[in-house]
């Protein structure tokens, strides 16, 4: 199936700003438009983001699904019907938080 | 007499003109993305301080692009030679054939850093009987997350930079490394030049408007040179793309019966403090 990138893109760092790191963390996340929502993870200093846990929530705030980064530093799952929002679960003083009306075709 | 104080004249003006630098340009608006997204660039072979003689581009041999997102990543090489098509660029004397790249939002879509590289065909200078072929490099980064913006490409003339080249602050310095094969070129010459004509994307064509008068020629072409590790350093005193070229590097020096320079292009873009 042919995906179609119309992008957009909701960056995390936004969310952090006045915190102050030796490394920031940065997410980002688009809709295929195929069904499916791609994030991808990392930080300004180029490490790694694998393995940090990725958490969907509804309008609710009730969790709905749960991954992590790949290797890669992405991962892609189902858009939920609805509102929703996505979760880089970094760590205390890490999180960012991309509200699904932010994630565009 | 009116002729020998003319000829005399032109004589002065002609000797005192400054002998600027080709330049290949490798341009897009913003180096410094906060998102990705559909991406126009434009290929003009030219003289970018004084936006003078544009010069006809040989058909590009290559063009692509290397992207990568995170230091541990692994680089991902596209081709974007499907997305080139032939325009006409006006400098402020004449137009040049030139190309533009309509990249797609797929393209330039995911965080981390996007190298592009520009092979062009040797150009044929028939004032210096010679071919000139200069590898061309230009780095975007989205999101801020880096990647591969300090790794060598392996190409046969390539500038390698220390410092990256899209987060540059007015009154910083910029650093690099040329290189050779691979190799670094001891005390390689190099020219630096800043694009002092406002590129129009729309109307493809520089602006007439300067942003600078330089007050002597020796400082519309900055020449400098590398050190015993090829290495080089310059300061960053205003806003804008400065382009950065190592002459005469790379290996080949003959083409179709003619000399040939093979030179390293980097352009680096410097942007004020708020």
């Amino acid at each position: 199936m042919k995906k179609f990138f119309v992008l957009a893109l909701a960056f995390g760092f936004l969310a952090l700003s006045g915190q102050s790191f030796a490394h920031t963390p940065l997410f980002s996340c688009f809709d295929n438009g195929d069904g499916t929502i791609f994030c991808e993870g990392g930080f300004s200093d180029g490490s790694s983001a694998a393995g940090v846990p990725i958490i969907v929530k509804n309008g609710s705030g009730k969790e709905i699904y749960r991954g992590e980064l790949s290797r890669n530093s992405d991962i892609e799952f189902d858009k939920p019907e609805g509102e929703y929002s996505v979760t880089f679960d970094g760590g205390e003083g890490h999180d960012i938080v991309i509200p699904g009306s932010q994630i565009f075709e | 007499m009116k002729r020998g104080l003319l000829l005399a004249g032109l004589l002065t003006l002609f000797l005192g003109a400054p002998a600027l630098a080709h330049f290949q340009m490798l341009y897009t608006p913003e180096s410094a993305l906060e998102r990705g997204g559909a991406m126009t660039l434009k290929l003009i072979f030219t003289h970018p301080f004084d936006a003078g003689h544009t010069m006809d581009m040989a058909p590009v041999e290559e063009f692509y692009v290397v992207q990568q997102r995170g230091e541990e990543a692994e680089p991902q090489k596209i081709d974007l030679m499907e997305y080139l098509t032939e325009i006409s660029w006006a400098s402020l004397t004449n137009s040049g054939k030139a190309y533009e790249a309509n990249l797609p939002a797929k393209v330039v879509r995911s965080m981390g850093d996007y190298v592009f590289v520009l092979v062009p065909g040797p150009y044929y200078e028939a004032a210096d009987e010679e071919y000139i072929q200069q590898f061309t490099k230009m780095i975007v980064n989205v999101g801020g997350v880096p990647g591969n913006w300090h790794q060598p490409l392996g190409l046969p003339a390539e500038i390698v930079p220390l410092d990256k080249p899209y987060a540059n602050w007015t009154g910083g310095i910029f650093r690099g490394v040329v290189m050779a094969e691979g190799k670094p070129v001891p005390h390689a010459e190099l020219e630096v030049e800043y694009l002092n004509h406002a590129p129009n994307m729309e109307k493809n064509a520089f602006e007439k408007e300067a942003a600078i008068e330089a007050p002597h020629p020796s400082l519309e072409v900055l020449g400098i040179r590398a050190n015993a590790r090829g290495e080089f350093a310059i300061g960053l005193p205003k806003a804008g793309w400065w382009g950065i070229a190592a002459l005469g590097v790379g290996p080949e020096d003959e083409h179709e019966g003619k000399g040939l320079a093979q030179e390293a292009l980097l352009w680096i873009q410097v942007t004020d403090m708020p």
